[in-house]
């Protein structure tokens, strides 16, 4: 998402196959409102943390809790600090940590990354849910530092989310990074506000995938991508 | 026909002792301090704070995802610390049978689910209740009730042990309890030190499962295998 500032036409990316990619509005649309320069202005100012303190001081108070007792007494301000990290992605861009991570190398098969740790928070209850990601890539020519895929999945994970905005805000960024061949994310979570409430479904996994280029128009390439993660 | 109930007063008058986390400890009877009208009554004002805290992280709560957010946290949280509105009287009183039984009746891997009260980000983990009946035995199910009343609230993991522990011996007067939680705290997992598979234990043994080793030793061999 190097470049788009909000009104601005995105630069043609080269095509390999990605005619599917929707077209920079709809882009824009499946991006979330994107708050990060006014973000981190506020957090230069030091940020809100007073207006989410007296906020979750009313939700105590709300609950029929006494926020006066020995407990409670700093929550609002934890809590506040609790949320903010829990949506820093936010204050965080691509740029910022991909820029001198991606390197020329002559190396076109399949790259894997998995089981990465996800932490997020559903932007409907404001519950966490958590799981794993798997992501893969083919290169052309370009590869990226392998930790960044884990910042990339941060990045966008610690931010109020749904788990297939998720999976796809993931996978355009990483395409729009190394423009490869074909890029494959999968996302596995159980999501607390199923267990914790509502049906309270204590085992169920909800899986997310998202496949572009190669990996989605070669079936055994996805094949390939679908078997290495699975043990 | 019987009058309504009145709605509660709302919140302004101090209902606590200041200061004093063990004052829940003592009057387990007579605890419920929220309504279903007060939740009604709250609601507004619950959805108000959550818009808030929705602006300043920087969201913007016009768009699509989170119009109704406010409203669904604010509900959701309300069930989280449903605990506050549940007595132990109302769940337990018909269910206390007499019986001839004095060996140990355990109810083990309890799903909890609770909300840490410095963070306010859930811990989840299993509970194991073992006891020693003195001529008296439980609805087995009221063990899980007494679990859910105890931890659908703002909690520390140590106090909710004990909580579960202290119900249960005075609700049947038995030889022996003992509580075992072991709960994954999120507020650990998902913020601060970050350690993915670290589970805290804590226990409260009462009664025979304190004084005597066997028994406490043969609880935890049941709950392990």
């Amino acid at each position: 998402m190097a470049c788009q500032a909000a009104g601005e036409e995105p630069p043609r990316p080269c095509c390999n196959g990605y005619s599917e990619l929707p077209s920079a509005e709809v882009r824009r649309a499946l991006a979330q409102y994107r708050p990060e320069k006014r973000s981190r202005e506020a957090a230069a100012e030091g940020g809100e943390l007073p207006a989410l303190e007296d906020a979750y001081l009313s939700i105590l108070e709300g609950l029929g809790e006494n926020p006066a007792r020995q407990g409670l007494r700093l929550t609002p301000r934890r809590a506040a600090k609790a949320m903010q990290f829990l949506t820093k992605g936010y204050q965080e861009t691509i740029e910022d940590i991909l820029n001198d991570a991606v390197f020329d190398e002559d190396h076109d098969e399949m790259v894997i990354v998995k089981d990465i740790d996800m932490f997020s928070l559903c932007e409907h209850h404001l519950v966490p849910f958590f799981g794993k990601v798997h992501i893969g890539y083919l290169p052309i020519k370009k590869v990226v530092g392998l930790s960044k895929l884990a910042r990339i999945v941060e990045i966008f994970s610690r931010r109020l989310q749904v788990q297939e905005r998720l999976t796809r805000q993931i996978a355009l960024a990483i395409t729009e990074a190394l423009k490869p061949a074909g890029v494959a994310v999968i996302i596995e979570a159980s999501h607390m506000c199923m267990v914790m409430r509502g049906v309270q479904k204590m085992n169920s996994r909800t899986i997310t995938s998202t496949m572009l280029g190669v990996l989605r128009e070669d079936p055994k390439t996805r094949e390939e991508f679908l078997t290495l993660i699975k043990n | 026909p019987p009058p309504p109930p009145a709605p509660s007063r709302p919140l302004e008058k101090p209902r606590y002792s200041q200061g004093t986390s063990s004052q829940c400890l003592d009057s387990w009877k007579e605890e419920r301090t929220r309504s279903e009208e007060d939740n009604e009554m709250n609601l507004p004002s619950l959805a108000a704070a959550y818009t808030t805290i929705l602006r300043s992280l920087g969201e913007d709560p016009e768009r699509q995802g989170l119009l109704r957010t406010p409203w669904r946290a604010a509900t959701a949280m309300q069930f989280f610390t449903k605990g506050y509105q549940e007595t132990i009287s109302d769940v337990l009183n018909d269910a206390i049978f007499d019986e001839d039984h004095d060996e140990m009746v355990i109810v083990k891997d309890i799903d909890m689910f609770s909300l840490c009260e410095h963070h306010l980000v859930p811990f989840v983990g299993k509970v194991h209740i073992g006891y020693l009946p003195n001529k008296q035995v439980l609805g087995l199910s009221k063990l899980a009730r007494i679990v859910e009343i105890y931890s659908r609230r703002l909690q520390v993991q140590e106090r909710l042990t004990k909580q579960i522990a202290v119900a249960i011996t005075e609700a049947l007067r038995p030889t022996g309890v003992g509580v075992v939680i072991e709960a994954t705290h999120m507020c650990m997992v998902m913020r601060g030190v970050q350690k993915m598979n670290s589970k805290t234990v804590t226990s409260t043994m009462l009664g025979v499962f304190r004084e005597d080793a066997k028994t406490r030793e043969e609880f935890l061999t049941l709950i392990r295998s």
